[in-house]
C-alpha cells in the first residue's frame, strides 16, 4: 500500500491538495476579477458615447458682409483674412487660401453654414478701390452680397477647461488617418483591443535598448487611458487599462474607437485649457481646419501624440521638426504617402500660424456675452452642447478701439495709472460692436465698460435738456436760462453751491448754448424748474436702468454709472428716440444648426421724436462750438458728428459720449482709486473717442426732420425771432408752433456764410 | 460635415436665386435717398435781394452709392419666407438688410409689414416711425405714415 494512500485517499496527495487550493484561490479570485470586469463593463458602455457630446459653445464675430459699394480698406480685408487664418499664397486653389495684390483679392472662401442661409465656399475676386469694394465676382459673373466666414472669438467652456472640436471620420484626411494608424498602430483593424505582438515586440525593443522606448499601447488602450485613468504607470493602472480596452473593442466599432480617439487624443496646451483632439489642435497650431492641412502638418500633429510638450513647435522647433520627418518616413515605409510625397513634405517647414491668437483675445466682450447668455441658459447647458453663439463683435472696430486706447492714454501718461473703459454700439440696431473693459486689453480682469460705477458729471445733463424740451410750451432751444449763482438744497445737508468749470457767470443764454457749454448754473436751475422726479423719468425712458438717486444735484451728475449704462442712454438719443435693448447676441443655435433662440430688433418708442431731434441740434454745437469742439482736431471739417462731454470734481472721470451717422461710442477714463487725473471730458476721453471715430466710422451724421417741425432765424443775444442776415441771427429749429412770439423787427437780407447747421441742408 | 440637411438648404438657396434672377430682370432699381430732407422756411415779406454774390459753398457731399442690389435679394426672400409664415426667418433677413443699408425706407417698411403679419402691432408701429426718418418717396413715406398709425 502507498504510504499517503492511507492518509485520506487519492486526494489527499501534499501535490493534489496545492492544486486543489490553487485551484480554489483561482476560483476564489474569479468573483472579485469578474466583477470587476463587470464595472469596468458598466462604466464604458455608460459614459462611452456620453463623452462624444460634451461640447463647450463657440461664440462668433460678426461675419464680414461683402458687396459693391460696401466701405472696406484694403487693410482691414487683410486683418480679417489674417485672424480667419486664411492663408497668403500665389494662386487659391483651395478653401482658406488668397492671394492679394495691393488693392485685388482673390480669396478661396471657405463657406460657412449659417442659420437659415448656407453661404457655400468658392473662389471670389474682391476688388477694392476709394476705401469701398467696387468690384465683386466669381467665375466672371457679379456677386450681389457674400459673407465671408465669422471669425470665432472664444468659447465658454467647462470648469475643467477642456474645448472640444468634434469632426466625424469620414471627414478626416485620409493621409492623416492611415498616417496615424502607421505611427501609432498599424494592427489596428486586427487585434482585438490589446496586441500581444505589439506588447511583445515593445517587451524586446525595451530589453534590447535598455529604456523603455515603446509603449506597446494600442490606440484602443491610449483612447482608455486617455478618458477613463488618470497617467499613473503602475502595473494595476496597466492591467485595467488592458481589460478596458478588450471590452471597449467588444463593445464598439473599430471605426467608432478611431473617431473617438482622433477628438480625444491629447496635443497640448493653450494656456489654461488643454488642447484635445486633432480637429481643435489643427486650429491651434495651425489656425486652420483639420481638412486644410498639408502633409507636412498632419504628420506633425501625428508626431506630438508622443509628447506633446516634448515636441511642442513652439518650444522646440528642431525637435518637433526632426519627429515629424520620423513620422514622414514611417509613413513613406508603410506606404501611405510615396517616397516623393514623404521627401517634399520633410522640405518644408513646420508652417506653424498661430501668431494671431484670436480667441479669447477679447475677455471684455466674451464677458458681456457670457452675462447675457447666464440669463437664459444654465452654465451645463452653455458648456456642454455644442451651442453656437452669433454675435455682432467686430474685430475691425475693436482693433481701432484699442488702438486708439492705447494711443491717447500713452500720450496722456499721467504716471501710467490712468485707466479707460469703452463701449462702441451701432446704433442703428443697438448691437453692441467692440468692448475695451481696462487699459490692459487682453487682460480679463475688472471689466471696467460693465461695471465700473462712477459718477458721470456733464454726461446726464442732456436727460434734464431733453424733459424740459419735450414741453414745447415752456421750453425751445431759443429759451432764455439764467447762468446765475443758485443753491441745490441736498436732502440733509447743507445746500450746495455749484460753479461753472470756467468759474464765471454768464448771465442770459439760450438754452442750446447752455447745454454746448456745459453750463452748471444754467442746468441747475433748470433741472430744480424741472425737479428730479421728470429728469428720473427721462433717464429710464432713455434705458438707464440702475439705480438713480432722485435728489436736485442729479442734474450735474449725481449717481454712479457704468459706461454701459451711459451707452445705453446715448443709444436712444443717438437712435432718433428709439429705445433698443443693447444686444451682444444675435442669434443661439444648436450643435445640429437648428435656431434656438433669436435677438430680434426691437424698437421702444420712449421719448419724443421732435425734443430728441431738438437735442441732437444742442448735441452738434457742443462739438462744433462747444466743450467739444476739440474732436476736430480729429476729424475731418465737415465730418458731421455729435456727443456730450463729461467731467467730475477736479477730473477725477473724464468721459465722452458721441455718434456719427453709423457709430455711438462712450469713453470713460479714470483711475481705479478714484485720485485726481487732471482732465476733462474734452481734454481726456474725448481724444479717444475722436481719434477712434475719425478712423472707423463710415458715415457722417445725417440730419432728418421728423413731421412737425420747423426752422426758424433766432436773435441769439435775446431769443428773440429776426430775420437771415440780421446781428446775431442764427437758424434753429423748433417744434411747430413753439417758436418765440417776440420779434427783433429786423429786415431779413441774404447772408452768404453759412453755419454748421445750415451746411446740413446741402451746400 | 455634409449634412443632408445643409445639402437640401443649399439646392434650395440655389433654385431660390435663380428665380429671384428671372423675376428681378427689368426692375427699376430704388431710387437712392436724397442726401438731406428741405426744410421749409417761415416767410416773412422779404424784399427783393440784391445780386447774390459768390460765397464759399461748403462741400457738396458725395452721393452714396446705392447699396439696394445688394439687399433686394434678401427682400424678396424675406417675402417669400413671410408668405410662408416663417416670420422669423423674414425677420432675421430684413434684419440682415437693414444691417446692409440702415437709412433705407423700403426696408423699414417691409420690416413694419412683416412686423403686422406676425401680429406684433407695436413693433410695426415703431419700425414705421422710425422709417419714416428715411422715407424718400411720397408713396413710401404715406404706406410708412399709415402703419405708424
Amino acid at each position: 500500500m502507498p504510504p499517503f494512500a492511507a492518509a485520506g485517499g487519492v486526494n489527499s496527495h501534499p501535490m493534489i491538495r496545492t492544486r486543489h487550493l490553487l485551484l480554489k484561490l483561482f476560483l476564489a479570485a474569479l468573483v472579485p476579477a469578474a466583477l470587476v470586469l463587470i464595472y469596468l463593463d458598466a462604466k464604458i458602455t455608460s459614459t462611452f458615447t456620453d463623452k462624444m457630446w460634451e461640447l463647450p459653445a463657440k461664440v462668433y464675430a460678426r461675419p464680414l458682409e461683402l458687396f459693391a459699394g460696401a466701405r472696406l480698406k484694403a487693410e482691414d480685408l487683410a486683418y480679417e483674412l489674417e485672424v480667419l487664418g486664411y492663408r497668403s499664397v500665389a494662386n487659391p486653389s483651395g478653401p482658406g487660401q488668397f492671394a492679394r495684390n495691393r488693392d485685388r483679392f482673390e480669396i478661396y472662401t471657405r463657406g460657412f453654414d449659417f442659420p437659415g442661409e448656407n453661404e457655400p465656399a468658392r473662389r471670389v475676386l474682391v476688388q477694392l478701390g476709394g476705401q469701398r469694394v467696387q468690384g465683386l465676382s466669381a467665375v466672371g459673373k457679379g456677386i450681389d452680397l457674400m459673407r465671408l466666414d465669422p471669425v470665432q472669438i472664444g468659447g465658454i467652456y467647462p470648469l475643467h477647461g477642456e474645448d472640444r472640436l468634434l469632426i466625424r471620420l469620414a471627414d478626416v484626411p485620409p493621409t492623416l488617418r492611415d498616417g496615424l494608424l502607421a505611427v501609432e498602430d498599424h494592427r489596428f483593424y486586427e487585434h482585438r483591443g490589446i496586441s500581444f505582438v505589439g506588447i511583445a515586440r515593445a517587451a524586446f525593443s525595451n530589453l534590447r535598448s535598455g529604456q523603455v522606448v515603446a509603449g506597446g499601447s494600442t490606440i484602443t488602450q491610449q483612447l482608455v487611458k486617455n478618458y477613463y485613468l488618470t497617467p499613473e504607470r503602475t502595473l494595476v493602472r496597466k492591467l485595467t487599462e488592458a481589460a478596458m480596452a478588450v471590452l471597449l473593442d467588444l463593445h464598439y466599432e473599430k471605426d467608432q474607437i478611431l473617431e473617438s480617439y482622433i477628438n480625444e487624443i491629447y496635443l497640448g496646451q493653450e494656456g489654461p485649457r488643454s488642447v484635445h483632439g486633432f480637429a481643435l489642435a489643427s486650429r491651434h497650431y495651425f489656425g486652420a481646419p483639420l481638412s486644410q492641412l498639408g502633409l507636412h502638418q498632419q504628420a506633425l500633429l501625428i508626431g506630438m501624440i508622443k509628447g506633446p510638450s516634448l515636441y511642442n513647435p513652439a518650444r522646440n522647433p528642431e525637435r518637433a521638426l526632426e519627429r515629424r520627418n520620423v513620422v514622414l518616413a514611417q509613413m513613406a515605409e508603410r506606404e501611405v504617402i510615396s517616397a516623393e510625397e514623404a521627401q517634399a513634405a520633410r522640405a518644408r517647414p513646420l508652417d506653424l500660424h498661430n501668431k494671431h491668437r484670436i480667441r479669447d483675445s477679447f475677455p471684455a466682450y466674451l464677458d458681456l456675452v457670457r452675462r447675457q447668455l447666464r440669463l437664459e441658459y444654465r452654465e451645463e447647458d452653455l458648456t456642454t452642447l455644442g451651442l453656437s453663439i452669433y454675435t455682432p463683435f467686430d474685430p475691425l472696430l475693436q482693433r481701432q478701439i484699442e488702438s486708439s486706447t492705447t494711443t491717447i492714454l500713452g500720450q496722456l501718461n499721467k504716471g501710467g495709472e490712468l485707466e479707460s473703459a469703452s463701449v462702441v454700439t451701432r446704433f442703428d440696431s443697438g448691437e453692441v460692436a467692440a468692448l475695451v473693459g481696462g487699459r490692459s486689453v487682453r487682460y480679463a480682469g475688472f471689466n471696467r465698460a460693465l461695471d465700473a460705477r462712477r459718477p458721470a458729471g456733464s454726461l446726464l445733463k442732456p436727460a434734464v435738456y431733453l424733459a424740459a424740451l419735450e414741453q414745447p410750451g415752456r421750453f425751445t432751444l431759443a429759451t432764455v436760462l439764467a447762468d446765475t449763482p443758485v443753491k441745490i438744497p441736498v436732502p440733509g445737508g447743507k445746500p450746495w453751491e455749484p460753479r461753472n468749470y470756467d468759474r464765471e457767470v454768464h448771465g442770459d443764454v439760450l438754452l442750446y448754448r447752455a447745454l454746448a457749454h456745459s453750463y452748471n448754473l444754467a442746468t441747475a436751475r433748470l433741472g430744480l424748474e424741472l425737479g428730479p422726479r421728470r429728469i428720473v423719468d427721462v433717464m429710464r425712458r432713455l434705458g438707464i436702468e440702475g439705480a438713480i438717486p432722485e435728489v436736485p444735484a442729479l442734474s450735474l451728475g449725481a449717481g454712479e454709472y457704468s459706461p454701459m449704462d451711459m451707452a445705453a442712454m446715448y443709444q436712444t438719443i443717438a437712435a432718433g428716440g428709439f429705445r433698443m435693448p443693447l444686444r451682444s447676441i444675435r442669434e443661439v443655435v444648436d450643435a445640429q444648426g437648428d435656431p434656438l433662440k433669436r435677438y430680434p430688433l426691437e424698437y421702444d418708442r420712449t421719448v419724443s421724436l421732435q425734443a430728441t431731434n431738438l437735442l441732437s441740434y444742442a448735441l452738434r454745437a457742443v462739438v462744433q462750438e462747444g466743450t467739444g469742439r476739440g474732436a476736430y482736431a480729429y476729424l475731418p471739417a465737415n465730418f458731421a458728428v455729435a456727443g456730450k462731454t463729461g467731467t467730475t470734481n477736479e477730473g477725477r472721470d473724464s468721459w465722452f459720449a458721441g455718434f456719427s451717422g453709423d457709430l455711438l461710442a462712450v469713453t470713460w477714463i479714470g483711475r481705479d482709486d478714484n485720485g485726481v487725473t487732471g482732465l476733462t471730458g474734452g481734454t481726456g476721453a474725448l481724444k479717444v473717442w475722436a481719434h477712434f471715430m475719425a478712423q472707423a466710422s463710415e458715415r457722417p451724421l445725417g440730419y432728418r426732420m421728423p413731421d412737425g417741425m420747423q426752422t426758424f432765424w433766432i436773435d441769439a443775444s435775446n431769443g428773440f425771432l429776426t430775420g437771415e442776415g440780421c446781428p446775431n441771427a442764427r437758424l434753429l429749429p423748433f417744434i411747430s408752433g413753439s417758436q418765440p412770439r417776440q420779434s427783433t423787427n429786423c429786415t431779413p437780407r441774404p447772408s452768404g456764410v453759412k453755419d454748421w447747421f445750415q451746411s446740413l441742408f446741402g451746400g | 460635415m455634409i449634412h443632408m440637411r445643409s445639402l437640401a438648404r443649399v439646392l434650395v438657396f440655389g433654385l431660390t436665386l435663380a428665380l429671384v434672377g428671372c423675376s428681378t430682370v427689368g426692375t427699376a432699381p430704388t431710387p437712392a435717398p436724397p442726401a438731406v430732407p428741405y426744410p421749409p422756411a417761415p416767410a416773412p415779406p422779404r424784399p427783393v435781394p440784391p445780386p447774390p454774390v459768390p460765397v464759399p459753398q461748403p462741400p457738396a457731399r458725395p452721393p452714396q452709392p446705392s447699396t439696394a442690389s445688394a439687399w433686394q435679394p434678401l427682400v424678396e426672400k424675406a417675402q417669400q419666407a413671410t408668405a410662408l409664415g416663417d416670420y422669423e426667418q423674414a425677420l432675421a433677413l430684413l434684419e440682415r438688410a437693414q444691417r446692409i443699408d440702415p437709412e433705407s425706407g423700403e426696408i423699414y417698411l417691409q420690416l413694419a409689414r412683416t412686423q403686422r403679419a406676425k401680429g406684433d402691432v407695436s413693433q410695426a408701429r415703431a419700425a414705421a416711425e422710425r422709417g419714416m426718418l428715411f422715407c424718400s418717396s411720397n408713396s413710401q413715406c404715406e404706406a410708412l405714415r399709415a402703419l405708424a398709425r
